[in-house]
């Protein structure tokens, strides 16, 4: 990949490229007696720097896709703000400054089937990124897509003239990496990237990653709920549980000494790819989910091992210990 | 005694655009045993023709995907059938019955405007006379769920109100009340976090426990291989190049896709680098001469180039499709 760096802030580590504040985001759910309000997302808040790889985990459900789509401008949040480059993402007037966002914070979503118009051949797709984006000229953006496709292992033969039908999950959603690389992005928003692939093309996706920022300065932001790849990959990682950041810090702490005790049961389950280790324990899960996201205090209380009384009642705040954000009565001094 | 088997099963798609007619072998000449109450895993490459394998084994082939050739067969009371025989209206009485399949996504699927207590009647009468609705269904429904751990609220429930976890346990609930013998999963914790992950893998042990049927499982997850498969089947593009039982996969594993398969999987306290399959895959509609895997394998020899190599039984239940390991290369 011929990707030349000329992002002159290079040097400027540790600066928040894009910050989130104390977003909030409420669904309405249901119809009829059935209808209830549903906090998606709940007083987050995290920034993802300059030369960082930054996780957003959780189980399913817990909000990470729609963090995402505030972060992308595509789902107004109901409380809080969005910055990028210290400008209010909701509050860019002209129509310059829109496609300057949207051509240097780029997206791949979950469902790759999702991306591509199914009537459309992928390649007059990836073409169009280039010509939308401007890339200066026919040569130069048939160049662009040809190294974008090379840069995720794919050639232009194996897509000309084919449809999204015509691919698997895994070959597809490469496509779509390649789809967003063509213009060169200063942030890629990756919303389960890996999730449809197989443990080699897992490694090679999260390689790239680690590949785009260290030598072209790109930072992402990896959701996944996938921890193994998302300890070998990210720089800092934020837990996330039923529409709230619980713990937030550097990987190496968080994962590997977690404080909260959600994070801790997280990492207790996850699976190891080692028919010696099987689980032998049972899970119970018997909660659903939005029961636990009408909960008034803290959400994990119904299913945390140290629950006290105030932890029904009050949501917890935001602590900071050695370093890091926990989000858990424990750890109020 | 084997519940399914195939003999030199071939399935491609066939496109025609104008002129050019197009075939991608997305299954290639593929021969396999699968063995009554067993977990069955099989793991490949993005794109490799997995799930077009399972298609084609639960009849489920249309255009512009056509069966080429070879056979299957299920086990049916002691007897080997042909399936491709069968007439659909009878096969139709199989499906669901004797042979489950649950696609990829399928908890996406649920009928969103009603509640899970109907599909499961929907479902339920489509194959089953209910002549008393307590007797014939409520029963039989609540015993099902009680047994795999289900709560028998979610059949009130509609599928928005219930996680993306507790959906596909749900689903897999619905494709099992009839007692398949064989239950055919295609990626069924894709998408889930760990501990929904852990609670499905959970219920199809419990499931295969109960009714003693065979379960073939399709996912990328290794994890979940190691912890539920008892043999595993590696596909590389449209083949299957390596089956061993679960535990000689992943501690001896012959091919040299599979090593990097292997190779390739991350460890939490581990940020070595991991290396990726070299190159890039085959395309399945021009195929490498020879091995398909030729072009990326680091040890490739003048044979690999021009030979096929056959999937031949190397140690114990251990069959790889290679001339490392195969004695043909000596002969
Ligand atoms: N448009 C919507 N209307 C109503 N509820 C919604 C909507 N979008 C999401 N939700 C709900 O908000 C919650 C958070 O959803 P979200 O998709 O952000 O979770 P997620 O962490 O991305 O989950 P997954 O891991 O399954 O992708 C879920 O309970 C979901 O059902
Ligand atoms: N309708 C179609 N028309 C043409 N080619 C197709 C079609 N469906 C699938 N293919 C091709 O057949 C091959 C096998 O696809 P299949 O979906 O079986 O792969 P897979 O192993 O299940 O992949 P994944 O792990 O990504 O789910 C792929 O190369 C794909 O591009
Ligand atoms: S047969 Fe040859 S090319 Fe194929 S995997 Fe074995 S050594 Fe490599
Ligand atoms: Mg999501
Ligand atoms: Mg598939």
């Amino acid at each position: 990949m011929n990707r030349k760096n000329d992002n002159p802030e290079k040097e400027i580590e540790k600066e928040g490229l894009i910050k989130a504040k104390k977003l909030q985001k409420v669904f309405v759910v249901g119809g009829g007696f059935a209808r209830s309000r549903l906090l998606a997302v709940d007083d987050v808040s995290f920034q993802v720097n300059k030369n960082e790889i930054f996780t957003l985990a959780g189980e399913s459900g817990c909000g990470k896709t729609t963090v995402s789509k505030i972060l992308l401008g595509f789902l107004e949040p109901t409380q809080g703000e969005v910055y990028y480059r210290d400008k209010n993402i909701l509050e860019l007037q002209k129509w310059e400054e829109k496609k300057q966002f949207m051509k240097e914070v780029q997206s791949i979503f979950q469902n790759p089937f999702e991306t591509f118009n199914p009537l459309r051949k992928v390649d007059s797709y990836l073409h169009d990124t280039a010509k939308n984006f401007g890339m200066n000229g026919k040569k130069r953006d048939k160049k662009a897509v040809e190294e974008a496709l090379q840069s995720v292992g794919l050639g232009m033969e194996e897509v000309q003239g084919r449809y999204p039908s015509e691919f698997s999950g895994g070959q597809l959603q490469r496509i779509s990496i390649a789809r967003a690389l063509i213009t060169k992005p200063s942030l890629l928003v990756a919303d389960e990237p890996v999730s449809m692939v197989d443990a080699s093309l897992r490694m090679s996706i999260v390689n790239l990653f680690k590949e785009l920022r260290d030598e072209y300065s790109v930072s992402v932001l990896y959701i996944t709920h996938d921890l193994a790849t998302a300890y070998y990959v990210s720089d800092r990682i934020g837990i996330m549980f039923r529409g709230n950041i619980v713990e937030m810090g550097d990987v190496e702490e968080v994962l590997m000494n977690p404080k909260h005790p959600y994070t801790q049961m997280l990492k207790e389950s996850i699976p190891e790819a080692d028919p010696k280790k099987k689980w032998t324990e049972r899970v119970s899960i018997t909660e659903l989910e939005t029961e636990e996201y009408m909960r008034k205090g803290c959400k994990f209380a119904g299913r945390c091992p140290f629950v006290e009384e105030k932890c029904k009642d009050f949501m917890p705040e935001e602590f900071f210990v050695d370093g890091r954000m926990v989000r858990c009565w424990l750890y109020e001094k | 005694m084997d519940i399914l088997k195939t003999e030199n099963l071939k399935s491609y798609y066939i496109l025609e655009m104008g002129e050019t007619k197009k075939e991608v072998k997305a299954v290639n000449d593929v021969t396999i045993n699968i063995h009554e109450d067993e977990i069955y895993g099989i793991a490949g490459e993005s794109g490799c023709g997995k799930s077009t394998f399972l298609k084609t084994i639960c009849k489920l082939v249309e255009p512009p995907l056509r069966m080429i050739g070879g056979t299957i067969y299920y086990q049916i009371d002691g007897k080997y059938v042909e399936i491709t025989e069968i007439k659909e209206e009878d096969f139709r009485k199989l499906r669901w019955k004797y042979i489950s399949y649950i696609p990829q996504g399928s908890m996406n699927a649920l009928n969103p405007i009603i509640r899970i207590r109907e599909s499961f009647k929907d479902f339920f009468t489509a194959h089953q006379k209910i002549e008393n609705e307590e007797r014939d269904f409520e029963e039989p429904l609540k015993k099902h769920l009680s047994a795999l751990g289900l709560p028998v609220r979610v059949l009130k429930s509609y599928p928005h109100q219930l996680s993306g976890g507790m959906r596909q346990r749900t689903t897999i609930a619905l494709a099992t009340i009839l007692k398949p013998r064989i239950i055919v999963a295609d990626e069924p914790t894709t998408a889930l976090d760990v501990v929904a992950q852990r609670a499905v893998i959970q219920l199809l042990k419990d499931i295969q426990k109960l009714q003693k049927n065979t379960i073939i499982l399709v996912t990328h997850d290794m994890a979940v291989h190691a912890n539920i498969t008892d043999r595993i089947g590696i596909m590389y593009a449209g083949m299957f190049v390596e089956e061993a039982r679960t535990d000689d996969i992943f501690e001896n594993p012959l091919h040299p896709y599979t090593k990097f398969l292997i190779a390739s999987l991350p460890k939490m306290g581990d940020k070595t680098y991991k290396p990726s399959v070299p190159g890039v895959p085959p395309s399945l509609s021009n195929l490498p001469p020879g091995c398909p895997f030729h072009p990326r394998c680091p040890y490739v020899m003048d044979i690999c180039k021009k030979e096929i190599p056959q999937l031949v039984e190397l140690n114990t239940e251990h069959k790889s499709a290679c001339f490392l390991n195969s004695k043909e290369r000596v002969e």
